[in-house]
């Protein structure tokens, strides 16, 4: 046995010659081997993706926005996704990560409320409970050593109540009054801190939609992975409102008279 | 020593971008047994690398006389929490009463080292009375390995705390200055503890110092308290916050503190 | 017969939503580990434990790659580990003596661990190694060495009760139990000592020592060893053996836990501070062991007789 304390409760290291049996045979592997292990395919990393999506808490309920791009490692491949998932009527569910394991989740939860609408019990699932489902579905894989490689915002307003929270590939889950994926977790959760917390009860959606413009005009600037083209959804009383794709207001001309850095050294 | 990896194949194979299943997020936590109390507090901070979130509580009650702090990868603490939780509830149903704690200690050795091979990332403390009246704390590592204690930190400045605690000097009878908290499993020593006043004062103390000093530790303070049967409030009803979580009427009681920490 | 075969198939009803739920949920194995816990009904009926695996090609990597290594302290999962521990036989018995430090990484994590395992009131176990692991296997066997006796009404030997635990971890080589540990009893033969561990050795002897400080604890055990000690003496052997080791091995130290097992089962002699018995010995009366043999004389704050008298 290995009497050293550090080395113990871990798998033996047959390479180690722990009683000096010098010259060691070098032993063929034989562990549980499985043949088609190169055939099993798992998301060990995403391949279409896409970058933040923000959230916060306002007056009337919730808003969230998300830019339209996927891409594809660092080609902006399809500019014309939508991130943003209503699901029921008082929930929407924003994605960054990998787009192929979020229309999973989606069909996933698109058949999760068929279900439940044909119990005709006169319960519906509401943000609180599938970001519930959501947290097990993504835990579960992680588990699996096959995670859903993503990072979802859940978002909601029932009976009431905002509703608000995150969960990620691992199963980590968070709640906040402002929430941001990917980039914006860096870049915009900062700005919609300090321009939401403590006014979550006062702001209006006008100006809730002033501050997500901002962020994700800032976004647009400092993430490669982004896109001036987004759309937002309000979750309050009346039910899930997702706008139609918009434009920022955005201009490079500026970049024309940067000097300093990139290729313009001079 | 040989590279220890040398010849594991799923390092030499492809490389996969899923490192690991496994994250990190921070804070601290902190159990301390009285003789007839105990409390159980953690902070309310959850880290993810540079993020982090401000009340994500990892101290629950799952019994009258038990609490559970976890502290690690909190999406396996959630976890590992409802399942206790899961069996807590069978148990109630098959015998009609809440199950003692020194059964659940050895239900939790259990349920973790089920995950021997593929373990919870969890540092476990779990608190309450025991079917005696004391207070009693057990302190698990994340495969279930289990003690009896009387005071216990675990988590990101669990290298900041213990030592203050350990070096509480009317913490135990002896007065001598370096032995404190390091004495003996067998002999009488079962330490005389400090009343609740001064407990709570020490928890709130040397959470607020950690605050200062890690940057994962901090935003809120959540302090359990659970008392044992017959117990009187001992100046909790005049603390402020105060907030009683009792289930049942006839037996031990559990309550709430909360304070806030720095947020920076 | 056919609702089941329909079961199996279907896409709608209960069974189906369980298997979707399964499907996309966690599984819950941990049930058949925790034998003894089936909500409090303790139920030995599924019979040996079954555990979580990481869906990996190699699950003893996955493991490698995650738990605490002194070449790579980054490795997030610390596991509580035991260090010194010895037991040998003589004429009066068998005496088993422990230290009670445990160390996460390079941390103390505890200094009043119980690393003898009383198995039953005739057996001892001692833990050196994964702490979690000597707990459960040896807890685990306890239940089985009663079951032996309710079958076969007699008590189990400390050769078969040994030899359950090795065949057990040895079915489980190669994936990361450590043990190393000394199975201690009184049974027909008289007194035993096996030696234990996670590689699958079992040894029977007079003497064992385990752990990190082992090659401190045996230097002194092979010096004062003789099979006809008295028990004072024996008792005092195993103590100072312990002390050695936790003097001078930083893994092990704190306390010294001493027991002696006689025909009439085992018995818990003392616990004994490691420090104390630097300076002071193990009663707090006699003579330290370490300290004052080290610096009489060499201090003008502390003279050699010789030179007081001068």
């Amino acid at each position: 046995m290995d009497h050293f304390p550090t080395n113990w409760g871990r798998p033996r290291n047959d390479a180690f010659d722990a009683y000096g049996t010098y010259p060691l045979a070098q032993r063929p592997y034989n562990g549980p081997k499985d043949t088609f292990e190169a055939g099993v395919q798992r998301t060990q990393q995403p391949i279409v993706t896409g970058t933040s999506v923000l959230a916060l808490k306002y007056k009337d309920g919730i808003m969230m926005a998300a830019d339209n791009l996927a891409s594809y490692g660092s080609l902006a491949r399809f500019k014309d996704i939508q991130r943003l998932h209503p699901v029921g009527n008082n929930t929407v569910i924003g994605a960054g990560g990998d787009m192929s394991d979020f229309q999973y989740i989606q069909s996933l939860l698109d058949s999760l409320m068929i279900e439940e609408f044909t119990a005709q019990d006169g319960h519906s699932l509401g943000p609180a409970e599938l970001h519930e489902y959501l947290a097990q579905v993504m835990y579960g894989r992680r588990s699996k050593i096959n995670p859903l490689w993503n990072s979802l915002i859940v978002g909601g307003f029932k009976d009431g109540k905002r509703f608000l929270s995150y969960v990620d590939l691992l199963g980590t889950t968070y709640s906040a009054s402002t929430l941001a994926t990917g980039y914006g977790a860096y870049i915009a959760q900062p700005l919609l801190r300090k321009a939401v917390e403590g006014y979550e009860d006062v702001l209006t959606e006008e100006q809730a939609e002033k501050i997500m413009t901002e962020c994700l005009k800032v976004l647009f600037y400092r993430d490669a992975r982004s896109l001036n083209k987004y759309q937002i959804a309000t979750i309050t009383t009346k039910g899930v409102n997702l706008s139609e794709s918009r434009s920022l207001d955005t201009t490079w001309s500026f970049a024309e008279g940067i000097r300093g850095y990139g290729a313009q050294t001079q | 020593m040989p590279d220890m990896v040398s010849l594991s194949r799923a390092a030499s194979g492809q490389p996969s971008q899923f490192k690991t299943p496994y994250s990190e997020n921070g804070g601290t936590i902190l159990a301390v047994a009285g003789s007839r109390f105990c409390v159980v507090a953690g902070d309310t901070r959850r880290t993810d690398g540079y993020s982090q979130t401000r009340y994500a509580p990892k101290v629950f009650r799952l019994t009258d006389k038990a609490v559970l702090a976890v502290n690690g990868f909190s999406a396996d603490g959630n976890m590992f929490v409802n399942k206790v939780r899961q069996q807590l509830e069978w148990y109630r149903h098959g015998h009609a009463r809440d199950m003692p704690l020194h059964e659940i200690a050895r239900l939790m050795q259990t349920m973790l080292y089920a995950r021997r091979f593929f373990p919870y990332y969890v540092s476990n403390i779990l608190s309450g009375i025991e079917e005696d009246g004391s207070g009693a704390v057990y302190t698990f590592d994340s495969v279930g390995s289990y003690e009896r204690d009387t005071c216990r930190v675990a988590g990101a400045a669990q290298s900041f705390m213990q030592p203050y605690l350990d070096n509480q000097d009317d913490w135990y009878t002896r007065p001598s200055v370096h032995y404190k908290n390091q004495r003996s499993t067998h002999s009488s020593s079962r330490p005389t503890q400090l009343p609740l006043s001064s407990v709570l004062s020490l928890v709130m103390d040397s959470f607020v110092n950690a605050s200062e000093r890690h940057v994962e530790v901090g935003d809120g303070l959540e302090i359990y308290v659970v008392l044992a049967k017959g117990s009187s409030l001992q100046g909790l009803e005049k603390l402020t916050g105060a907030q009683e979580v009792t289930a049942t009427s006839d037996g031990e009681r559990v309550f709430t503190v909360r304070r806030s920490l720095r947020r920076d | 017969m056919m609702n089941s075969f329909a079961d199996r198939f279907s896409t709608t009803g209960p069974i189906a939503e369980l298997r979707k739920a399964q499907a996309n949920v966690e599984d819950d194995q941990f049930s058949d580990a925790a034998w003894g816990s089936e909500a409090g009904f303790g139920s030995l009926a599924k019979g040996v434990p079954a555990f979580t695996v990481p869906n990996v090609p190699d699950p003893s990597a996955f493991l490698r790659l995650h738990t605490d290594d002194h070449a790579d302290p980054n490795c997030r999962i610390k596991i509580q580990h035991g260090t010194t521990t010895l037991a040998f036989r003589f004429q009066g018995g068998v005496i088993v003596a422990v230290d009670s430090r445990a160390t996460a990484g390079s941390y103390v994590a505890s200094g009043t661990v119980k690393k003898v395992i009383e198995i039953n009131p005739y057996l001892l176990g001692t833990m050196a190694g994964g702490a979690a692991d000597c707990q459960f296997w040896e807890t685990y066997l306890g239940m089985h060495c009663r079951l032996h006796e309710l079958r076969q009404r007699e008590r189990i030997s400390v050769s078969a009760a040994s030899k359950y635990l090795s065949n057990l971890v040895y079915s489980y080589k190669g994936m990361g139990l450590s043990m190393g540990t000394m199975i201690c009893g009184w049974d027909k033969t008289g007194p035993a000592v096996f030696y234990v561990d996670s590689d699958g050795t079992r040894l029977k002897g007079d003497l064992f020592s385990v752990g990190s400080g082992s090659t401190f604890a045996y230097g002194v055990l092979d010096q004062g060893y003789r099979w006809d000690l008295t028990d004072e003496e024996a008792q005092e052997l195993g103590r100072r053996s312990i002390y050695a080791a936790g003097h001078r091995d930083a893994f092990s130290g704190n306390t010294c836990n001493l027991y002696h097992v006689k025909e009439d089962g085992w018995r818990f002699i003392g616990n004994y501070d490691i420090s104390q018995m630097h300076y002071e010995g193990p009663t707090g009366t006699g003579t330290g062991y370490g300290y004052d043999l080290r610096v009489e004389g060499r201090t003008s704050a502390n003279p050699p007789p010789a030179a007081a008298a001068a």
